[in-house]
């Protein structure tokens, strides 16, 4: 502090001489002035993404072609639509009149344009055509006045980058993100971006980024959003469109009267219990206007998704066929298999290595019915196709006749389809195999999909993640019809689940302001005891995060992420764990002693399912090829990790990059040998970029994931009751709330939500705390369950948790905080003696029981 | 938001509003005050000096140092006159009134300066009716002793060595110091005062998020 203060008061000796009498005794200073425009941002939310964004689109000056190009084509979309309806006389395109030309008989294409007078005539008695125009007018503007907003905003940035960052726009694609954030939490020290904090963690950059994403994917973990739908005919569907997320964003984050008041904090009434009520009812009702809005708004947005669709992807279509049949992630999909605390570029990575694998696992299904009408289809079309081209060939002749050059296409088309049906005859498939591969770069799938990944269920449940393009296509289309519906019918009556997930999940974090306390990713507040965080989580039902979702985005972000320091207890799991999996991998399985260790987990999910590895190992051929090799690399890769563990000596890192690519291309099925491995690392000897870590983190975070969901496998012993695919515990949930009157927050409900599996922590509505459920480790008696690791609470002050909870600030605004269990939340935990504690103020108030509302 | 928000609560009875609103609203321009800055050559400059007063309050029994600057009192006093009108009269009342530091910064030519804000104090009060000549004696020695507390709470607050603007340049001394009073030099600051918690923000405010939302990425 002193060497502080000592910078910014100076004296100055030379001014003794030449200061006027008088004035010999005053201090003078020297201004340290704001040389940086950075210090103290206001809106950091905003700042944070803006930065990701620039670093992302590559730089400024591809951010900005991007956009122009984007309005150009708008302006021809429309253009070139109306052009084609009102301006082009078709009987002379097609030849049906004949055109007066002088001099030859060639038609041109300018005689078929209608003259300029009769075109714009056509234009302005067209009532239809004008609407178009204007609502696009409309748009395009918007867009323009947006363009140019961004602009300016964005050279802001960029002189960020170039001045603070000290990164040119020209090399800014060579740096990854977590480079860039990095050099971030650095300038913190000298600018302070964040006046809270000395220090910026990587974890408050992400929190800031994916605020509202986090609070999406805890939506969507926890299925709070009505996107599984059971329409009559159709079976069980998930319908999630960008306009029906659109809508989502607009209702709760951003929308006027939403539930934030600024991007960073929830609007206080929203974070005490008392009103829920009156909170739900105003949230229904608004969710019913902008329901109503929608569809007013309904037939323009349908032009525009028609017009959009119809000029983006014809051309694809004509270009490549086979295009249309090929897949692609789900949104829904990108929603599930997102960790929290997952950016973009993360998760597309780690989707697009999982593509190939998922895409094969698809291809297993191809029924065979379809097949041989396909071969039979194929035959004749491709008959037909070869006649047309030798005719053609021999005589160009051929076609000018009617319909030739027409038919060539179709059928080229049909042949192309027919072949997308017809599996390739040298692929031996195994599909639990590919299932596997397939999870270790998702890493999240729901248990019962092991074991039957041969299944046409799994393969149907599947296809909700990973859909057709072309379902995709006619999804979007189809969501501004059926958007306002989903809003009005379905959520509106989830609009008190709403306000009490918002209560309970948000944690006001000091340098951050609210987020979604899943993001936290506290193993102790929302771990879920059959993921690896049994003893050490004290969550309820209803705190927990589904499919282990807390401990896998742990794990993910500590491995993205190296230089970040979690918590004390955090590190201790994280350490914990990898030290549990590299045992595995080292010890090959035999000198494993522990009964209940799950045996050689890493050789069985490298080589495939127990059952099939020896079998394969010993017989086939090509599977024999490549499984050893797999295990051996990934094991090797392992093995060094306890080496370098991300930080250690070069040479080291170096090689262990080299083996985890093996590992990685083994795993991604590819019949890789370790030589081209090998060589492939001599390539990136010369640069030990983050490239290569964040490669190699990945490797390691799939290994991560296939173990914990092995582990899972085998203690629940294969008897998944809680994990239903569909969890249509939300649902009935709501149903149940509503349906049951004030039969009192009671604890036994007939409907229960969710079916606890076995190894599921019996947390009865004790009065007394007695033996919770920490001690029902029963199939692992070396879990770390030792009276030790029951670390005391480390919940720091300087996060206040609403809904359960009640502050008081205290002096200074700190802030004391008494913990309670959530009202609102799922009914089995009763008013859980879990937290006997202080009797806030509050709670008669809060402690209404939570069903005698109904939304309608 | 990016700046540190701190709240103070006190219920006080109706006419002790004003006094005890000046006796916060002064502690903490106090601390946040400078003497005016004489700029000289070579980028330096010396600081003028700030004089302090002690001032009793007639209805509590406190009294508290401000800074001895009758401009300063004068701005503080119709503001807070301005918040006890708007709270009416004697009758039992909830109200806050916030004093906001905030730093200019100059944008380029489409937008106006914006001014952000670095710190927050927010004193919310509680206007309490009382009965008769004893209890009112109690509250007056209570609401002296209370306020007491939150000066303590107020100068531990500053203490803590926590963000504050760099010291200005010439030209932009204007974006940081308010110095348009003669005798003493302030950080840049706004009073506001809300009575009740009126539910949702103001229309304005709400149109210009709205725009400002469609206008994002």
């Amino acid at each position: 502090m002193a060497a502080h203060f000592d910078t910014e008061y100076q004296r100055l000796e030379a001014s003794y001489s030449d200061s006027p009498p008088g004035e010999e005794n005053l201090l003078v200073h020297v201004p340290d002035g704001n040389k940086s425009p950075w210090h103290h941002i206001e809106n950091l939310d905003l700042f944070f993404q803006r930065v990701y964004n620039l670093h992302q689109k590559n730089g400024f000056t591809c951010m900005l072609l991007g956009e122009v190009f984007e309005l150009v084509q708008l302006l021809f979309v429309v253009g070139f639509t109306v052009f084609l309806a009102n301006c082009v006389d078709y009987d002379i395109l097609f030849a049906n009149k004949f055109v007066n030309h002088t001099d030859s008989s060639k038609v041109t294409l300018p005689d078929a344009f209608l003259p300029v007078d009769v075109c714009s005539a056509s234009i302005r008695d067209n009532v239809t055509v004008m609407f178009v125009l204007m609502i696009s007018g409309v748009f395009w503007l918007h867009r323009l006045i947006k363009f140019i907003y961004n602009v300016c905003c964005y050279w802001e940035i960029r002189s960020f980058y170039t001045n603070a960052l000290k990164m040119s726009m020209a090399e800014l694609p060579y740096f990854t993100w977590q480079e860039v954030q990095a050099r971030i939490v650095e300038i913190q020290k000298e600018h302070q971006i964040c006046i809270h904090k000395k220090e910026l963690t990587e974890l408050d950059i992400y929190h800031r980024i994916l605020r509202f994403k986090n609070y999406m994917v805890a939506m969507v973990n926890k299925s709070l959003l009505p996107v599984r739908f059971r329409p009559p005919l159709l079976g069980e569907c998930v319908f999630y469109t960008r306009g029906l997320k659109y809508n989502f964003e607009l209702i709760l984050f951003w929308g006027p009267g939403s539930l934030f008041e600024s991007e960073w904090s929830l609007k206080p009434q929203y974070k005490r219990g008392g009103n829920r009520l009156e909170l739900a009812d105003k949230l229904a009702s608004r969710i019913l206007w902008i329901g109503i809005a929608n569809l007013l708004l309904c037939p323009v947005v349908l032009v525009w998704q028609i017009l959009y669709a119809f000029f983006s992807y014809t051309e694809v279509i004509k270009r490549e066929p086979g295009s249309l049949g090929a897949r692609c992630w789900s949104l829904y999909g990108r929603c599930y298999l997102r960790h929290f605390n997952e950016l973009d570029h993360e998760l597309m990575s780690r989707l697009s290595k999982g593509y190939k694998a998922s895409s094969r696992y698809m291809n297993c299904f191809l029924s065979s019915l379809l097949t041989v009408v396909a071969k039979n289809v194929a035959f004749f079309a491709g008959s037909l196709l070869a006649v047309l081209i030798a005719l053609t060939i021999y005589d160009e002749d051929v076609l000018a006749v009617e319909h030739v050059l027409s038919s060539i296409t179709l059928l080229g088309v049909c042949i192309t389809v027919c072949r997308s049906f017809i599996p390739d005859k040298h692929l031996v498939y195994c599909p639990e195999q590919l299932l596997r591969l397939i999870l270790a770069h998702i890493h999240y799938m729901p248990d019962h999909w092991q074991g039957n990944a041969h299944r046409y269920e799994t393969r149907d449940q599947f296809s909700q993640l990973f859909q057709y393009k072309a379902v995709f296509i006619l999804e979007e289309l189809t969501s501004p019809l059926v958007t306002p519906f989903i809003l009005i019918f379905s959520l509106r009556r989830k609009s008190l689940e709403i306000i009490d997930f918002f209560r309970n999940f948000t944690v006001e974090v000091v340098g951050v302001g609210d987020t979604c306390s899943f993001a936290q990713m506290d193993i102790r507040q929302h771990g879920h005891p059959a993921w690896m965080s049994e003893g050490k989580t004290e969550a309820s039902i209803y705190q927990q995060a589904e499919d282990g979702k807390t401990e896998l985005s742990l794990m993910h972000f500590a491995l993205t992420n190296p230089q970040w320091q979690p918590p004390t207890e955090t590190t201790h799991f994280i350490s914990q764990l990898k030290e549990r999996v590299q045992r595995e991998t080292t010890g090959d399985g035999h000198t494993l002693t522990s009964l209940s260790e799950p045996r050689s987990l890493i050789a069985n999910f490298l080589a495939g399912p127990p059952s099939l590895a020896s079998l394969h190992l010993g017989r086939d051929g090509s599977l024999a090829n490549h499984g050893p090799v797999g295990v051996s690399d990934g094991a090797s890769a392992l093995r060094s990790l306890s080496v370098s563990s991300m930080r250690g000596s070069c040479s080291s890192t170096h090689r262990s990059a080299g083996h985890a690519s093996s590992a990685s291309r083994a795993m991604a099925g590819s019949s890789t040998d370790a030589q081209t491995a090998s060589s492939g690392s001599s390539v990136w000897e010369g640069q030990l970029t983050s490239l290569v870590l964040s490669e190699y983190a990945s490797t390691e975070m799939s290994i991560h994931a296939l173990y914990i969901h092995e582990l899972r496998k085998q203690q629940s012993g294969g008897e998944l009751s809680r994990h239903t695919w569909h969890r249509q515990d939300s649902d009935d949930s709501s149903d149940s709330v509503t349906e049951e009157g004030g039969s009192g927050g009671g604890n036994t409900n007939p409907r229960k939500p969710i079916p606890r599996s076995h190894t599921f922590p019996i947390s009865t509505p004790i009065s007394t705390p007695g033996p919770i459920p920490s001690s029902n480790s029963g199939p692992n008696p070396d879990r770390g369950t030792t009276p030790g690791q029951e670390v005391a609470p480390l919940q720091s002050n300087s996060q206040r948790h609403y809904g359960g909870n009640t502050d008081s600030v205290g002096p200074g605004g700190r802030v004391v905080r008494s913990e309670r269990v959530p009202i609102g939340g799922w009914a089995e935990e009763g008013h859980g003696g879990r937290h006997p504690d202080t009797v806030p103020e509050e709670r008669s108030e809060d402690d209404m029981p939570p069903n005698i509302h109904k939304v309608t | 938001m990016n700046c540190r928000s701190e709240v103070l609560e006190v219920s006080v009875e109706g006419r002790q509003v004003d006094e005890a609103m000046l006796a916060l609203l002064h502690t903490i321009l106090l601390h946040r005050s400078t003497g005016k800055f004489h700029y000289k050559k070579e980028g330096t400059y010396s600081i003028g000096t700030v004089g302090t007063q002690d001032i009793d309050c007639d209805y509590i029994d406190f009294s508290f140092v401000r800074v001895s600057s009758d401009e300063l009192d004068r701005v503080i006093r119709k503001a807070v006159g301005e918040f006890k009108d708007a709270m009416g009269n004697g009758t039992d009342g909830m109200g806050q009134i916030s004093l906001e530091f905030y730093q200019k910064k100059k944008s380029r030519w489409p937008f106006s300066d914006e001014c952000i804000p670095w710190e927050v104090w927010s004193i919310k009060v509680n206007v309490v009716n009382l009965a008769n000549e004893q209890e009112r004696q109690i509250c007056r020695e209570k609401v002296g002793e209370k306020l007491g507390e939150k000066v303590i709470n107020i100068v531990e607050v500053i203490n803590q060595h926590e963000y504050l603007p760099k010291m200005p340049t010439q030209s932009e001394v204007d974006n940081v110091f308010d110095t348009s009073l003669k005798d003493v030099q302030p950080y840049l600051y706004k009073i506001t005062f809300q009575i009740t918690d009126t539910l949702g923000t103001s229309v304005s405010t709400t149109m210009r998020r709205l725009i400002k939302d469609t206008l994002a990425l």
